[in-house]
């Protein structure tokens, strides 16, 4: 299983971009903290994560992405597990059911349920590479990423749904979804899109929507100047501190939006915010650009991959990493409403962390066992 | 391990590749677009917000300056009040805990525990202002949690002392709950000295701005509504501090951002009046308002009005104004229903009738007359005027006008009821002395060929006005009244009718048209008795600053702005006095307003002296006609305000003379004139005693003392007293003798003489 492995071939400057970018993030939980004695641990269980992150990496970089494959079954049905008890016995918080409590820790099955529909998906893909690309290919597909779709629907927890379908879909399209399909499912997208948000701002509940999301949809088409909490606040207070950082920020710790906590979710969603008021636009650039860097390594080894499962995997993750990272930018920066992803590898989260991580894993994985060009 | 497929080259079809390159790439570059955009365009705009977000302004209350009488006796100060408040943020973090304070808490202030937060208990306790009893202490708590827990909110207001210990001794068990102490205005004297004092009320809406342009905080400052408290307002106020501060979300200060601005304290006021004559004065009126209004079986005398005034300096020393409110009851808050009361009253107890109502003056009015016909030679001293009970005079509009049985009819003298002789045949000085009406018609209308030519209206407004009829005086009050001397003209304006020969009869004797202030009348007798000097009439006698440092203060009656100057060191050695309007700091020392006087520290403010400063219009007068003759200032000439005078002393020397009875037995030497005057105003028509022949009367009486050198003038006013030797004179002289009385007292115990 490990014969053969090659540690020339692990990708260093992808680590190093993760470690950059986890290390950076803890620094800057650090500074979001602001003084509040109840978030102060966080610090340390993120280091904490970082640091399992990285062994996980290297672990799972050790190990033949073929075998996780192999083992599909156990993976996606033991998440399916999670899932499903995670709509009855987990900790209900804003509406959602999203935790499990083990001891201290909480644990978001979600996340990992993320990465395994990239590995469902990988190995899908790689079975039916040559399939006739028409509407059974694709459905079956779906059907095996709706497995666990459903019950994050359910929960209720849209955004990963959505980040979900939006794997889906690359994964489709890099796989060569036929143009006439694309154009009919964007229609059909637009559509459902135009019609949740008229019937949101009309104010008729939907099902499988919990209210406060469909009002994030009304606060971010219809925003309300004048708020002074909720989620609208949170987004106005955001782009002050977006805003008044400038070109170089006001520096690590003296970001007065961040410090005297005007800026909530800091930690968290909104720390990209806090990144962009402490360290100006410079800050915000690199983050960016190492997040870019990030995916480019990935898709990288997508192109590189030995087989279409493991090029699938590299993608998956990709794409994963781009979307969420650009969506919890795009809220940041009001251009997204509301949605709760965190920002890759910067956020506090040691789910959310842990499973990024084990995508790299994954990812190392792959490019270690490349095909060989260079005998 | 084999995976059975191909390899390829590449492993995705290039332009799929390449479409999610075009993707990721438009995707970061909107990002980026976005960032450039908020962070660097619109920077500067977001960067305010941030510094908006956290900075606050702090307003330090300044203590309001302390208002004392003469002789250091205080007529208002600042009170502590004590509010019961919690901090929300300073509760302890155990739900059990805070259930056992909110009861106890409950149990001491009787404020009610109150159920569970919810919602719909949230927004009815937003319905309630501050300090009003209804929402529970839970509910006070949870509201004030969600808008700023670092800032108290009040529980219960106005507690006593010791609800105010218990709290403090118990700080330990209850953290979070403090006693906050709140600053209210009390008046020692309360309606004593509230004509003068005046209270304080909330900032109204219409001066909310300017206010708040001077630091001043709507709904926590109170300013002057009444009195001194408002006139001089702009002293007594201070300035509030200032302290810039960096807070956070919840509102906890942090830091300065700006170096702090303390507030600066109100100066304090020490006024002219002697609050002992003052008890005096007003326990004279009311014992005579008491004695007749029991003799006559019901409320007869309605107000009355007593002031004192040294006449040399124009100090006052007393002034009742009465009825009056109690303005204690206006230190916290002003009870609508009681000032729906006050001014609803008719006898307008919110008003100082001292200087805001006008009444006919009466005959104290003669020495208006008696003034002008002397210095005009109407009268000497050695003419015979035949004084009968009544004069049959004839009512002419016009110079050509025949006299006859139709326009005839008699005016009739006071003393016509009990003796229709009249005084016989006396001269000018005992027309003052009795106060003959009919001597004073032919003085001031002419009679026949007894007085060829009369004083006449034109000649006899110049004289009032120049001791001091009809204009404001100028004293530091608001709302003062410069009652009415007509002439002509106004007549015709202002009725439409010609002026009549019977109008000049009568304006002769302070009737008709003619209005004054008590405070006017006042300020005739003392231009008489401080032989024609007619000194400022002033409230204010010094300003002291929070150090006790007297300062100079200018007051400007015009607009009621106070000046004070303040040494500008400008160079080495040289210190120029610049004038700080508290309305305007930009004015200077040569844009004082004329009519300005200094109130602080004291000096005699002299308005003019009749005997040197020419302002005594000239006319020419021709069978009871007068033209003015242009450019022809004169004085009153010494001799003529001597005549006055010993006219006056003569009223209490001669045995018939109006005042003879009332000071019989005085041990100083008392002079003075009496009134009596109809009137026939809105109330008494109601009360249908306008009676030809019979009118209502108010009852007049000025008096100084010593007469050779008079240091106290005192002037009372009944309104419908009846006579004014038989009600008035007696309050003047009890005022009086208790001002000599109180002066021995000073004496007696080492002290200078206080005035």
């Amino acid at each position: 299983m490990t014969r053969g492995i090659s540690w020339r071939n692990f990708d260093f400057l992808l680590l190093g971009a993760i470690v950059l970018a986890s290390a950076f993030g803890t620094a800057m939980i650090r500074s979001a903290i602001a003084g509040n004695e109840v978030l102060l641990p966080l610090i340390n269980r993120q280091i904490y994560f970082a640091l399992l992150g990285l062994v996980v990496i290297f672990f799972v970089a050790a190990i033949d992405y073929r075998y996780w494959l192999a083992l599909y079954r156990p993976i996606y049905f033991g998440i399916m597990i999670f899932l499903v008890a995670l709509s009855s016995l987990g900790q209900v918080a804003f509406g959602a059911q999203r935790w499990f409590t083990v001891g201290v820790l909480f644990l978001q099955p979600t996340e990992f349920a993320k990465i395994v529909v990239i590995i469902i998906l990988a190995r899908y893909f790689d079975r039916a590479q040559n399939d006739p690309r028409g509407l059974k290919w694709m459905f079956r597909g779906f059907l095996w990423a709706f497995g666990l779709m459903f019950w994050i629907l359910i929960q209720p927890n849209l955004s990963n749904v959505v980040v979900i379908t939006v794997i889906f879909g690359a994964m489709l399209w890099i796989n060569g979804i036929q143009l006439k399909h694309v154009l009919a499912f964007a229609g059909i997208g637009a559509l459902a899109l135009g019609v949740l948000v008229a019937v949101s701002v009309a104010g008729i509940r939907l099902p499988f929507l919990q209210e406060y999301q469909q009002q994030r949809i009304v606060t971010f088409i219809l925003p309300d100047p004048n708020a002074t909490h909720g989620a609208e606040y949170n987004v106005q207070q955001a782009l002050i501190a977006i805003g008044s950082g400038g070109w170089f920020g006001k520096g690590y710790g003296h970001g007065t939006q961040t410090q005297l906590r005007f800026l909530k979710v800091r930690h968290t969603d909104f720390i990209f915010s806090a990144v962009s008021e402490e360290f100006g636009l410079i800050g915000a650039i690199i983050v960016i650009l190492v997040l870019a860097f990030i995916v480019w390594r990935c898709i990288r080894a997508a192109q590189k991959a030995r087989d279409v499962a493991g090029s699938m995997l590299a993608y998956g993750v990709a794409v994963l990493i781009f979307f969420q990272g650009a969506v919890n930018i795009g809220v940041n920066l009001n251009i997204v409403p509301v949605s709760g992803l965190p920002l890759p590898f910067v956020s506090y989260g040691g789910s959310g962390l842990t499973a990024l991580m084990l995508g790299i894993g994954l990812v190392e994985s792959v490019v270690m066992r490349h095909k060989q060009l260079d005998f | 391990m084999s995976s059975g497929s191909v390899p390829r080259s590449a492993r995705f079809e290039t332009w799929r590749l390449a479409a999610v390159y075009v993707v990721v790439i438009l995707v970061l570059a909107s990002l980026l677009f976005r960032l450039v955009n908020l962070q660097l365009i619109e920077g500067p705009s977001w960067l305010t917000r941030a510094v908006d977000n956290y900075t606050n302004e702090v307003s330090i209350a300044a203590a309001r300056g302390i208002i004392y009488d003469r002789n250091g006796y205080i007529l208002a100060r600042n009170l502590a009040s004590y509010n019961v408040v919690i901090t929300p943020a300073s509760l302890p973090d155990d739900d059990s805990d805070i259930q056992r304070i909110y009861r106890e808490v409950s149990e001491l202030t009787g404020v009610p525990v109150g159920g569970p937060l919810t919602d719909a208990a949230l927004e009815e306790a937003k319905l309630y202002a501050a300090c009003v009893e209804g929402p529970s202490i839970t509910q006070l708590v949870g509201l004030q949690d969600s808008n700023a827990p670092y800032s108290p909110v009040k529980i219960k207001c106005n507690v006593s002392e010791e609800i105010a210990r218990v709290v403090e001794e118990r700080s330990v068990d209850w953290p979070g709950v403090t006693v906050e102490i709140d600053p209210i205005r009390d008046y020692p004297t309360g309606s004593l000295t509230a004509n003068m004092v005046g209270f304080l009320g909330p900032i109204p809406a219409l001066l909310e701005e300017e206010l708040r342009a001077r630091g001043f905080i709507p709904n926590r400052d109170k300013i002057g509504y009444a009195g001194v408290e408002a006139s001089l307002q702009g002293i007594l106020a201070g300035s509030n501090g200032r302290r810039v501060v960096q807070i956070d979300v919840a509102g906890q200060e942090l830091r300065n951002l700006e170096p702090p601005v303390a507030a600066v304290p109100g100066y304090n006021v020490y006024l002219t009046i002697d609050t002992r004559l003052q008890a005096a004065a007003e326990a004279s009126l009311l014992q005579e308002v008491n004695f007749w209004n029991t003799y006559f079986g019901t409320i007869r005398i309605s107000s009355g009005v007593v002031i004192a005034m040294n006449p040399e300096t124009g100090e006052i020393l007393a002034m009742v104004s009465w009825p009056t409110y109690e303005n204690n009851r206006m230190a916290r808050l002003i009870p609508a229903y009681y000032y729906q009361q006050l001014s609803e009253d008719p006898t307008h107890p919110l008003l100082n009738n001292a200087i805001s109502a006008e009444f006919p003056p009466g005959s104290v009015f003669k020495l208006s007359t008696a003034t002008g016909a002397f210095n005009e030679g109407v009268v000497t001293l050695d003419k015979i005027i035949a004084a009968p009970g009544q004069l049959l005079l004839c009512e002419k509009f016009a110079a050509n006008e025949e006299c006859t049985d139709r326009n005839t009819r008699p005016f009739v003298d006071w003393i016509f009821e009990t003796n229709p002789d009249g005084f016989g045949q006396i001269d000018f000085l005992h027309c003052i002395a009795y106060s003959s009406n009919v001597c004073f018609y032919k003085l001031g209308g002419g009679f026949e060929d007894e007085i060829e030519q009369g004083l006449g209206i034109e000649r006899l407004g110049e004289y009032a006005r120049a001791i001091g009829y009809d204009q404001r005086s100028g004293i530091e009050l608001l709302g003062e009244a410069d009652g009415l001397i007509p002439s002509p003209k106004w007549k015709r304006l202002n009725t439409g009718e010609n002026w009549s020969t019977g109008d000049t009869y009568i304006a002769s004797v302070g009737q008709g048209y003619v209005l004054a202030t008590p405070l006017q009348v006042l300020m005739s007798g003392a231009t008489i008795a401080n032989n024609g000097k007619l000194m400022q009439p002033t409230i204010v006698r010094e300003v002291t600053d929070g150090e006790g440092k007297v300062r100079e203060v200018w007051f400007n009656p015009e607009d009621y702005t106070l000046w004070v100057p303040q040494d500008n060191v400008d160079g080495p050695g040289d210190t120029n006095r610049i004038w700080v309007n508290p309305a305007d700091p930009a004015i200077t020392l040569d844009s004082l307003p004329a009519g300005s006087y200094q109130i602080s520290p004291f000096v005699p403010n002299m308005k003019w002296d009749i005997t040197e400063t020419p302002m005594i219009e000239g006319y020419s007068c021709d069978a009871g006609y007068c033209s003015l003759i242009e450019d022809q200032l004169k004085t009153v000439k010494p001799e003529t305000v001597a005549a006055v005078r010993t006219g006056t002393r003569l009223a209490v020397t001669d045995a018939r003379g109006t005042l003879h009875k009332v000071f019989l037995d005085f041990p100083i030497a008392v002079a003075g004139k009496t009134g009596t005057a109809e009137y026939c105003d809105d109330v008494a028509r109601k009360a249908n005693q306008c009676q030809f022949g019979a009118w209502p009367t108010h009852s007049w009486t000025l008096a100084y003392a010593p007469y050779e050198d008079p240091e106290i003038i005192v002037m009372a006013f009944a309104y419908h007293g009846g006579e004014g030797a038989s009600v008035a004179a007696p309050i003047v002289a009890r005022v009086i003798q208790a001002y000599f009385e109180l002066k021995s007292i000073d004496i007696a115990q080492g002290g200078a003489p206080s005035p």
